[in-house]
């Protein structure tokens, strides 16, 4: 077998500082809410990992959780650890196509049998195999084949992880998560659309260092990194407990940088780390950008109401069926107060 | 139905309507199984409920300060004078028979049966400790008026028998013979007679036409016959065309009291069709609190229709004929503080009349802690009076009202209800209390400044 | 459909109707029982402004009633007040009346109330004690007094926890927040806390009543 470099190596290869490096392995240390004494730790089994095989499948998607791994402008720390894998098939990005690619996924699945990762971005229609094909495959098929010998799956994003938005009412495909096919290995969900790179990539970072699964909150998300939600960590919640709020997208208070949560921010239901991690290399994200957060992460984010309705609102139903009980109630109430009269007159009678 | 003066002697000599104390209590009347009583007790509850008292009953939010308003509560910390617990059964009554969701309280039995067990205790919550003064009404929060629903309650436990023994004895020889002292007209002529003699006065009787009809109360004509006198010495210098009527004289309500609507109508009716057969362009009431509320209040409606002449207490009539100059008075050189009847100004409305007529006597007029409206009850009220086996209880409470007279150091004790009267004098004496109450009618009386005409 | 969603939709539907259909058949059955007309001669003015009268003046202890009443009145003003401010001033309940009418108005800080909540809880405690203590309410307390008052205090309580988040995440507490506030919606026409409503009718009946006799009200 061919010599295959460490993480270490290649990093150094890119030009990434030993010190750039260290930084990285700290962020993801206390994003894991590790101990300062585990970043050499992560460090070392970082460097020398060697490039474990990954598989990627798209299937119902966008390309978008792709585009927000590749699309940095100068080259992310996050960006070259994936180099640093051994990115074996993702037909976005590897340059084969048609039979040879196929070819090259049996490749590394024969090779690591047992030892791979599958990494899936997209949900997978049920309705009919034929919605969406690769080479011929039905996403089903090409999943259930691909995830047979894998060690475990990582669902990348909310098309894979929950459905997504193929999987938004009425769901015309069918599209289901990669969870609700996958029952025998272990998966990982990264929600989000997209999912923060520093999160997709400190998943992996974690599961390099440890070898192990981490723990996972009720919808299968690391807890390490959607442990808390936008709202707990958000730098506008001093403004919610003060009551000071954005009307509008234009007022005296947007403008100001009041809490979004009347201009429908779900904040406070959303477990990610935008919120501390940013985006854009830790540039901002949705909130400092003045709009409310949608709530990307959870399961069918898109049939939660509107983005711009607010939480707390409710639904007191229509004001024909309002009035609807109106009137029943009044029908109740004359017949009771009948009821009372007559019993009234027969107690009379009798008396 | 028992009969009265058989078995039981009027004692007319004593301090208030009162019986010989009986040798053995009937407080259980006619001769119905347990089951008619508790069925003629629930029939003649949920007859009372209309949209005022469900409303009521509905409201309730058990809350307790009733109990603080209550003077029987208050002396004594025993819960079960909490006035709306009083109405417990009545309440009862209406969750199961005529409530919004009656259906449900009797489908799942949420509101149980009255049993005749229950209507026997409650006998002595509906009367012994119950005065009808309406204190209570006025501190609940809900603005419910448990006053007059105990008085509606009242209803039931007479059609089922279940009264007082000599409260039903004085209402019935009240229904007999027109008068819960049995005063008859040849007897009340014969007191009237007696009173003109004495106090050189003239006292019309039985005139066929006049523009108003005095009334007396029987507690009055026996006990206080002053006031005979006095009535008629201010009616004859406000220059009044007036008369007492032997065919209708009698303005105490005992069927309203003891709870039997029949006896209440009978009593009303009685005045209202002498009034209207003379004329009167004005009924004056005597001083009674009860009578106020069963005429002024309540006679139109036991009449049917809005009644053709006015009513008035005759301390309304006098502070009127005072404020119109019809009538003059001396000053008075005193200090006074006077009792408010709760049925005449708590739950009447006239509590404005007898201050008008103390400042044209020129009194110094004292007005107790917390008086007027909210007035501490004499005790005596809603037929208490007559009930033997609640004098302990009745002498107890008495001491809230003693307190009361006493902070305002005043000389003189007024009232303008005679059944306060005698339960005061009652009172007194059995606490050999230094106050004794008087008659404002009978001040203003022997203060009249004779008009030069 | 999650626990959020069923509490927001179906679960708060239903309540809405049935605090609508309870709410009107307790008044009409009420209002239809029969009239007793009043022939009297009135002294002072009774009808609607005699109502309104009464129903705004008995808010407030008179002053003879007020030394005897002194503990209970406040825990209940803190208690009502309270109740107000929490389910009126608190700025995501304004977002929900605002989504269902279509108009808002200003809020207090969500940590004000946060504290007026919590006094709130602590007067609804006193309150409860005092029911449980007090010879004169045990005595005349039943079911409907303690389970309204159970369902009164759940929203509040779950409410609070919210944003102190033990036990349970953001979005099962606001469930279950949104869940106890459907029950006190469906319980409220039918018990105690029917107060809500029959006040209006109590103390402006008594208003009509003895301001008609010019009687004290």
């Amino acid at each position: 077998m061919n010599y295959t470099p460490t993480v270490g190596q290649i990093l150094q290869a890119k030009g990434v500082s030993r010190r750039g490096f260290l930084k990285y392995c700290a962020t993801t240390a206390s994003l894991l809410a590790l101990p300062p004494s585990m970043i050499p730790r992560i460090a070392e089994a970082i460097e020398n990992a060697r490039r474990p095989s990954v598989i990627w499948l798209s299937f119902q998607e966008c390309t978008g959780c792709t585009e927000s791994l590749t699309r940095s402008s100068s080259p992310t720390v996050e960006g070259l650890i994936f180099d640093a894998i051994s990115l074996d098939y993702h037909h976005t990005l590897q340059a084969a196509s048609g039979d040879q690619a196929e070819a090259a996924r049996h490749a590394a699945m024969e090779e690591n049998d047992g030892n791979y990762l599958v990494l899936v971005d997209g949900s997978i229609p049920m309705g009919n195999p034929g919605f969406s094909t690769i080479a011929g495959i039905s996403n089903y098929d090409m999943l259930m084949e691909t995830v047979a010998g894998a060690a475990a799956v990582v669902a990348i994003g909310s098309c894979a992880a929950f459905g997504g938005i193929p999987g938004a009412n009425p769901n015309p495909t069918g599209a289901v998560s990669v969870k609700d096919l996958v029952t025998d290995k272990p998966v990982i969900n990264v929600p989000g659309c997209p999912p923060i790179p520093m999160v997709i990539t400190g998943v992996l970072a974690q599961f390099l260092t440890f070898g192990a699964i981490p723990d996972l909150d009720k919808h299968g998300r690391p807890l390490a990194f959607f442990g808390n939600t936008i709202h707990d960590r958000c730098y506008r919640r001093p403004f919610y407990e003060q009551g000071k709020f954005a009307d509008t997208f234009d007022d005296e208070g947007a403008k100001a940088g009041w809490c979004l949560y009347k201009l429908g921010c779900k904040g406070p239901t959303t477990y990610n780390a935008c919120a501390t991690v940013k985006w854009n290399s830790g540039t901002s994200f949705p909130i400092e950008s003045g709009h409310p957060c949608l709530g990307c992460s959870e399961p069918r984010f898109w049939d939660k109401g509107g983005f711009y309705q607010p939480l707390s609102t409710g639904h007191f139903g229509s004001g024909a069926k309002l009035a609807g009980a109106a009137v029943a109630g009044a029908a109740l109430g004359v017949a009771a107060a009948a009821a009372g009269r007559r019993r009234q007159a027969k107690f009379t009678r009798e008396a | 139905m028992t009969t009265v003066d058989g078995r039981h002697r009027l004692d007319r000599e004593a301090e208030r309507i009162a019986y010989k104390p009986p040798e053995a209590r009937h407080d259980k009347q006619g001769d119905m199984s347990t089951d008619e009583r508790v069925e003629h007790a629930m029939h003649h509850f949920v007859k009372n409920f209309n949209t005022q008292t469900a409303s009521y009953l509905d409201g309730c939010v058990h809350c307790g300060m009733c109990a603080d308003a209550c003077h029987y509560h208050v002396r004594t910390d025993d819960p079960r004078y909490t006035p709306i617990w009083k109405i417990e059964l009545f309440k009862r009554a209406y969750k199961r028979e005529v409530g919004p969701f009656a259906f449900f309280y009797r489908l799942f039995g949420f509101k149980k049966k009255i049993t005749i067990d229950q209507l026997e205790e409650w006998q002595h919550l509906l009367y012994d400790s119950c005065t009808v003064c309406g204190r209570c009404s006025l501190v609940c929060p809900m603005g419910i008026d448990i006053a007059g629903m105990v008085s509606m309650a009242r209803h039931g436990m007479f059609k089922a028998g279940l009264i007082p023994h000599e409260l039903h004895e004085t209402a019935k020889r009240a229904a007999e013979t027109g008068s819960p002292l049995g005063i008859t007209p040849e007897k009340f002529e014969e007191r009237l007679e007696w009173m003109a003699d004495e106090h050189e006065v003239d006292i019309p009787l039985n005139i066929e036409k006049a523009d108003v009809l005095a009334v007396m109360s029987s507690i009055e004509i026996q006990k206080y016959p002053e006031s005979m006198a006095a009535t008629a010495k201010i009616l004859n210098a406000a220059g009044e065309s007036w008369t007492f009527r032997s065919d209708g004289f009698e303005a105490t309500n005992f069927g309203m009291l003891s709870g039997n609507t029949d006896w209440q109508k009978e009593a009303s009716m009685k005045l209202i069709n002498t009034a209207i057969k003379i004329g009167a362009k004005k009924l004056v009431l005597p001083e009674c609190g009860h009578a106020y509320m069963a005429m002024r209040w309540m006679g139109a409606n036991m009449y049917g229709k809005p009644l053709p002449f006015k009513v008035q207490h005759i301390s309304e009539y006098i502070a009127d004929a005072l404020n119109e100059g019809r009538l003059k008075v001396k000053k008075v050189d005193k200090s006074v503080t006077f009792h408010d009847p709760c049925q005449v100004s708590r739950r009447g409305g006239a509590t404005q009349a007898p201050r008008d007529i103390l400042k044209h006597l020129g009194v110094d007029f004292r007005e107790m802690p917390n008086g007027g409206d909210y007035n501490w009850c004499c005790g005596g009220g809603g037929g208490v009076v007559t009930i033997k086996r609640a004098d302990e209880l009745r002498h107890r409470v008495f001491k809230l009202k003693m307190d009361q007279v006493e902070a305002t150091e005043a000389e003189e004790l007024l009232s303008s209800c005679a059944n306060c009267r005698q339960s005061f004098d009652d009172s007194q004496q059995h606490f050999g209390w230094d106050y004794t109450m008087g008659s404002l009618m009978e001040m203003v009386a022997d203060n009249i400044e004779e008009q030069r005409s | 459909m999650d626990l959020l969603e069923f509490a927001r939709g179906p679960a708060l539907q239903t309540a809405a109707y049935i605090l609508v259909a309870g709410t009107i058949w307790r008044i009409v059955g009420i209002v239809m029982l029969k009239e007793k007309a009043d022939y009297s001669e009135p002294r002072g003015r009774g009808g609607f402004f005699a109502a309104l009268k009464v129903i705004w003046t008995r808010a407030f202890t008179a002053e003879p009633f007020k030394k005897a009443t002194m503990y209970p009145k406040m825990m209940a003003y803190v208690m009502h007040i309270g109740l107000f401010a929490t389910i009126f001033l608190f700025t995501p309940h304004i977002v929900f009346f605002e989504g269902w009418m279509g108009f808002d108005w200003p809020g207090l800080p969500n940590s004000v109330i946060f504290f007026i909540g919590v006094a709130t809880v602590i007067s609804g405690v006193a309150l409860l004690v005092r029911r449980m203590t007090s010879p004169v309410l045990k005595m005349i307390s039943n079911f409907d007094d303690y389970f309204s008052w159970f369902v009164t205090m759940l929203p509040l309580i779950t409410g609070l926890l919210i944003p102190v988040r033990v036990l349970f995440q953001y979005e099962d507490l606001l469930a279950i927040h949104i869940l106890s506030v459907a029950l006190l919606l469906i319980w409220l026409p039918f018990g105690k806390l029917g107060h809500a409503f029959l006040v209006f009718i109590t103390r402006g009946t008594t208003g009509m009543v003895f301001e008609r006799r010019g009687a004290r009200t």
